[in-house]
C-alpha cells in the first residue's frame, strides 16, 4: 500500500494560551483615601485612569458625590466604580421618595454593603469607601473589600499606592506606633488636607498608576466641596 | 339605598356609573361591626385601646389578639374582619425588617403605613402575570402608633387603602360615639397617663359589657421602650385611676 496515501497532517500540540485570556476583570489603578474628623470627612483620590502602561485618561474621577452629600470613593475597576455609583445613587432617590427624606450616611453604608455582597458570585471590582456625616454630626468613613465587608474608619486607603499610602495613614491618622500620642485625637481639616496631599504628591513618585490631579472632597454639614491640586503627569 | 346598587355591587372592580366601587364600601361598612378601638397620640408616645368581646364566660379572653406588634416601634390595633389583618401584618413585618436589614435602621411609621396600603386594593383577578392575593377587599381597618425621628405618629387605615394621620381616632361598632368623646375631651398637650384614662373612659361608655381588665387591651408605643402591651395588673391600675 501507498504509504503516502496513510500519511495524515502533523496534528498540533494543543496549548495552554493562558496569556490572551479574555477576563471579565480590569485593574485601571488609581488610589483613594479617606480621613474622618469630629465635624467633617474628606476624601481625596487621584483621576488618573491606566490600563497597564497605558493611560487611558488624564481626568477620570473616581470618587463621586451622592445626593444626600456623601462621597463615594472608588478605586480598582473604573467601569465597575462608575456602575456601582449609578446603582448607589438610584438606591438613594428611590429612598428620598419612599420615604419623603434623605437616606442618612449610616443607611447608605448598609446599603452599599448590601449591594456589593449581592455581587458576591461576581463581585464589583471596587474597592469603595463611602464618606459622610453621621446622625450626631461626626464626620463618618467607611471602607469596604470587594464582597462588601464594612468597617467604620477614621483613615483608611485603597487602590495602586495604598501600600505606600496606608502606613503613612496609619501612623500620622491613627497615632499607631507613636509614643505618647493619643490614639483617639482627630486630625483637624488643615492637618487631614494637608496629609491628603502630601501622601498623593509622595506616591506619584513611586506609583505608575497615580498621578494628573487630585481631587479632595470636603463634606461637613453644610454639604460637599471639591477641592483640586495637581499632581505630576509623568 | 342598598337597594338601587343592583347590577354594580357583584365585580369587585367594576365601577358604577357614578364612578364607585361598591365593595370597597361594603368593606368599609364591615368595620363598623367590629369591636371599637381607639389610638390617641401624646408628646410621650402613642396609646392604642381595644375592646374584647367576651362572647362566652368559656372563652378564654387572653386568646383575643386585637394590638400587635409590627416593629420593636411600630404596633397596630384592629377592627372589622380581624382574620384579614393577617396578611396586612404579615406584609408590613416583612417590610420592616428588609428596612432594617438593607440601611440598618427602624422604618419611618408612615413608610410601615404605606406599605400596608399597598395591599388594600390588590385584590380580583390581578394583573396580567400579576398574582392577587385577595379575591375581596379586606374587610378591616388599622390604626397604626409608632415612633420614629418625627416623633409619635397615629395612622388609620381603611379598606380603599386610604391612610390618614391623627391625634385621636376610634374605629369599630362604637366609633361614632367613641369620637366625639375623644373629640370633647383631647387636647394636644394631653400625657400619656392622661390618655390611658381618656381612652378607657371613652371606651367604657360604647362598650355593652361592663369594662374589665379582662375585656380591654391596652397597648403603648413610647420613644423610650418602643411597643409595650399592658399586663393585667398595669391595666387594672389604669381603671382603678378612672
Amino acid at each position: 500500500m501507498d504509504l503516502a496515501m496513510q500519511a495524515r497532517p502533523m496534528e498540533a500540540p494543543i496549548e495552554a494560551h493562558n496569556h490572551n485570556r479574555w477576563s471579565p476583570y480590569v485593574d485601571n489603578g488609581g488610589t483613594t483615601l479617606a480621613i474622618a474628623g469630629a465635624d467633617y470627612v474628606l476624601v481625596a483620590s487621584d483621576t488618573r485612569q491606566s490600563d497597564g502602561y497605558l493611560i487611558n485618561s488624564r481626568y477620570s474621577p473616581k470618587a463621586f458625590v451622592l445626593s444626600n452629600n456623601a462621597v463615594l470613593g472608588t478605586s480598582g475597576c473604573s467601569a465597575d466604580s462608575k456602575r456601582l455609583y449609578e446603582v448607589l445613587e438610584q438606591r438613594a432617590q428611590l429612598y428620598q421618595h419612599r420615604h419623603d427624606r434623605q437616606i442618612s450616611t449610616p443607611a447608605l453604608a448598609q446599603l452599599l454593603s448590601n449591594t456589593m455582597y449581592s455581587r458576591r458570585m461576581l463581585p464589583y471590582y471596587v474597592f469603595p469607601v463611602l464618606a459622610g456625616i453621621d446622625a450626631k454630626g461626626a464626620g463618618a468613613a467607611y471602607s469596604y473589600d470587594a464582597v462588601g465587608n464594612m468597617q467604620r474608619v477614621t483613615g483608611v486607603c485603597f487602590g495602586s499606592a495604598s501600600a505606600l499610602i496606608q502606613p503613612f495613614l496609619d501612623n500620622q491618622v491613627r497615632f499607631k506606633n507613636q509614643r505618647d500620642a493619643d490614639p483617639n485625637r482627630l486630625l483637624t481639616r488643615e492637618e487631614a488636607f494637608k496629609i491628603a496631599v502630601d501622601a498623593f504628591t509622595s506616591a506619584t513618585e513611586r506609583d505608575i498608576y497615580t498621578g494628573d490631579y487630585l481631587e479632595i472632597f470636603i463634606v461637613d454639614a453644610a454639604g460637599a466641596h471639591k477641592e483640586m491640586r495637581e499632581l505630576k503627569h509623568d | 339605598m342598598f337597594l338601587t346598587r343592583s347590577e354594580y355591587d357583584r365585580g369587585v372592580n367594576t365601577f358604577s356609573p357614578e364612578g364607585r366601587l361598591f365593595q370597597v364600601e361594603y368593606a368599609i361598612e364591615a368595620i363598623k361591626l367590629g369591636t371599637t378601638a381607639i389610638g390617641i397620640r401624646t408628646a410621650e408616645g402613642v396609646l392604642l385601646a381595644v375592646e374584647k368581646r367576651i362572647t362566652s364566660p368559656l372563652l378564654v379572653a387572653d386568646s383575643i389578639e386585637k394590638i400587635l406588634e409590627i416593629d420593636s416601634h411600630v404596633a397596630c390595633a384592629m377592627s372589622g374582619l380581624t382574620a384579614d389583618s393577617r396578611t396586612m401584618i404579615e406584609h408590613a413585618r416583612v417590610e420592616a425588617q428588609n428596612h432594617t436589614f438593607s440601611y440598618e435602621e427602624p422604618i419611618p411609621v408612615e413608610s410601615v403605613t404605606q406599605a400596608v396600603c399597598d395591599l388594600a386594593l390588590r385584590f380580583g383577578e390581578g394583573a396580567d402575570g400579576q398574582e392577587s392575593t385577595m379575591s375581596r377587599p379586606f374587610g378591616v381597618a388599622l390604626l397604626i402608633a409608632g415612633v420614629d425621628e418625627r416623633g409619635p405618629q397615629l395612622y388609620h387605615t381603611d379598606p380603599s387603602g386610604t391612610f390618614l394621620r391623627y391625634e385621636a381616632k376610634a374605629i369599630g361598632a362604637g366609633s361614632e360615639g367613641a369620637q366625639s368623646g375623644l373629640q370633647e375631651q383631647y387636647h394636644r398637650d394631653i400625657s400619656l397617663a392622661d390618655a390611658e384614662v381618656l381612652a378607657l373612659k371613652v371606651l367604657k361608655q360604647v362598650m355593652e359589657e361592663k369594662l374589665s381588665n379582662t375585656n380591654v387591651q391596652l397597648a403603648k408605643v413610647t420613644s423610650e421602650s418602643g411597643y409595650q402591651i399592658y399586663s393585667k395588673d398595669e391595666l387594672q391600675a389604669v381603671i382603678t385611676r378612672m
